[in-house]
């Protein structure tokens, strides 16, 4: 179930290296800081902008999954839809990937942990992928037509058990490609 | 207004600690729960059903056993013994047709006086005890009865989250999809006829409409994004959700007739959810996370600036508004569970419903503006509670396999 593997944070690293200084503006930074510490949470503006400045497109089918291509997920605090600075090279690696394939469209999925309400959590989970569509388009410079969302509540659970680690695990975005 | 601490239960058990009686009290009480009493007054009245006439048959003591449990859970009654009391039921049961004729009243031994005498007709004879059930709490009491409500709520079974129906005594659980696709927060039409809910139906969390009697299912709302929470207003014309299409997710209103939008909040830097109807469909109550954490908000329908009306806990979530004007939601102070609490909208007052060792969460009133239902999940597993505003033992209402939660009670 667990995506995350080291390999994956390897080949984004390499990645971003290889990038640096090209694509999306922001450099990143070393990812061994915590990344949940309140003054390491980015502004809306350094993000590129509220989510509330980018309208949705309308609705695409989701057409054929994009294989052989997968980016760690987007994490997040507890009942935050912040994003921290160790999240930003992953999501920048994501706005690469589609400037240079242009027919790729992505569906941000939102989730949450198990805590709290299911309704609240259905729109804080809209909101985390609303908040990654929006550096994507703010900072990226992606066509915001080519990025929906996709909340999932506290519905689908990456692992399903309850303790810090698990939930730790389930707040987060995940990236689905089509194209 | 005033609280009385609800401990009679806990003072009677531990008065039988050492006796055989306790083990049937343990039984009748089902979990040991602490839930205050927010609504004084409960003042019960013994009513004698012995003059209740009905067929030897299983359909007749249906109706007799029915009747009575239904005057029980009213939380007004006490069964009293044949003979005995200040009220009594008498009537006939019949058949007639294919079905029953129930011939009864109810009158008032001392006085004289005589609230009801009424024909009811049905195939059902539970069906046929909820309807005598709820004309004698409206006639004897002057309020609105529970026995033949229901409840509508989601199933668990592993990944699958289906809708299902059951009555309120916990009978005739139906599930009403089958689509294997995520449900979500069933709420009901004012005419108790149909559900809104939100499904992954289409792929996305989409708002769909199901119509009771005829299972047809209509989409209500498929905008980009989000599509949530809805809530239909108490005259049927207006549904209040939240949706995500301009940017963010905000509260909206879809007129019914004409589908055309009309966006109530405009915070962009934050999360709204939850919306439900004041019942005089004025206001309506939603969560916002505006302040770092979700809190309950007030707007009315003229669109002015959102009122936020509660202030003590880390998350104030799942609002309710009921139909005598207070506000039922699921609250968290810091590191502790989910309590409910009920709020009074004008005074702000607020009063904590449920303690323990539980987590109280999803609450929706019923009818009565007396009864609740909730989630009450322990060690992860998740059970609907009938509570009681006035004092009575808490019900477990779901007794089968799986999680049950997002409980939403037919306004009728």
């Amino acid at each position: 179930m667990r995506r995350r593997s080291v390999m994956l944070r390897l080949s984004t690293l390499v990645m971003l290296c290889a990038l640096a200084g090209a694509g999306c503006r922001r450099a990143p930074r070393a990812a061994d800081t915590d990344p949940f510490l309140d003054d390491d949470i980015l502004s809306p503006h350094e993000l590129g902008g509220d989510p509330g400045s980018y309208r949705l497109g309308s609705r695409t089918e989701d057409g054929i999954p994009v294989t052989g291509v997968q980016f760690d997920n987007v994490q997040f605090a507890y009942d935050s839809f912040q994003i921290a600075n160790s999240e930003i090279p992953t999501i920048d690696a994501v706005g690469q990937y589609l400037q240079e394939n242009p027919d790729v469209r992505l569906v941000l999925e939102g989730h949450c942990d198990e805590r709290g309400s299911r309704e609240y959590n259905m729109s804080l989970g809209e909101y985390r992928a609303l908040a990654v569509r929006a550096h994507l388009i703010g900072v990226c410079k992606i066509d915001g037509a080519r990025i929906q969302t996709r909340s999932y509540g506290e519905e689908q659970p990456l692992d399903p058990g309850h303790n810090e680690s698990a939930w730790r695990l389930n707040r987060r975005v995940e990236f689905a490609l089509f194209r | 207004m005033m609280t009385v601490r609800y401990d009679r239960f806990r003072a009677r058990r531990r008065a039988a600690a050492c006796g055989l009686a306790v083990l049937v009290l343990g039984a009748a009480v089902g979990t040991a729960q602490d839930v205050t009493v927010t609504k004084p007054g409960a003042e019960k009245s013994a009513i004698d059903v012995s003059g209740m006439t009905v067929p030897a048959s299983d359909a007749g003591n249906t109706f007799r056993a029915t009747l009575a449990a239904d005057l029980k859970r009213s939380g007004w009654f006490t069964i009293a013994p044949r003979g005995t009391g200040p009220l009594a039921v008498d009537g006939v049961m019949r058949p007639d047709g294919d079905g029953f004729l129930v011939d009864c009243g109810a009158v008032h031994r001392g006085a004289g006086r005589s609230y009801f005498r009424r024909q009811f007709t049905g195939r059902d004879a539970r069906r046929l005890a909820h309807a005598v059930a709820d004309e004698i709490v409206r006639e004897v009491k002057g309020v609105a009865g529970i026995a033949s409500t229901r409840v509508a709520m989601v199933g668990a079974h592993g990944t699958r989250k289906d809708l299902y129906l059951c009555d309120i005594d916990g009978a005739n659980l139906t599930r009403i999809t089958s689509q294997g696709a995520v449900c979500l927060s069933p709420n009901w039409w004012p005419d108790a006829g149909a559900l809104l809910y939100t499904s992954f139906h289409g792929g996305f969390p989409d708002v769909y409409r199901i119509d009771l009697r005829t299972r047809r299912r209509s989409k209500i709302a498929g905008f980009p994004g989000l599509n949530a929470g809805a809530d239909v207003s108490p005259d049927g014309r207006s549904i209040a959700l939240a949706l995500s299409r301009d940017g963010n997710p905000e509260l909206y209103v879809m007129d019914v007739r004409s589908r055309r939008l009309t966006r109530l909040t405009r915070w962009t830097r934050s999360s709204e959810a939850s919306p439900s109807w004041s019942p005089d469909g004025a206001r309506i109550v939603f969560v916002s996370d505006r302040t770092g954490r979700p809190q309950l908000y007030v707007l009315d329908r003229r669109g002015r600036e959102p009122e936020r009306i509660s202030f003590g806990g880390r998350e104030c979530v799942a609002p309710d508004w009921g139909p005598d004007g207070r506000i039922v939601y699921s609250r968290r102070m810091g590191g502790g569970r989910y309590q409910l609490c009920i709020l009074e909208p004008g005074s702000r007052h607020t009063v904590q419903l449920t303690s323990g060792a539980a987590d109280y969460e999803d609450p929706s009133w019923a009818p009565d503006g007396r009864h609740i239902v909730c989630v009450r999940t322990v060690n992860y597993r998740s059970d609907l509670y009938l509570l009681d505003t006035m004092g009575d033992a808490p019900v477990r209402l779901t007794t089968w396999d799986g999680d049950w939660y997002s409980p939403a009670w037919s306004p009728k």
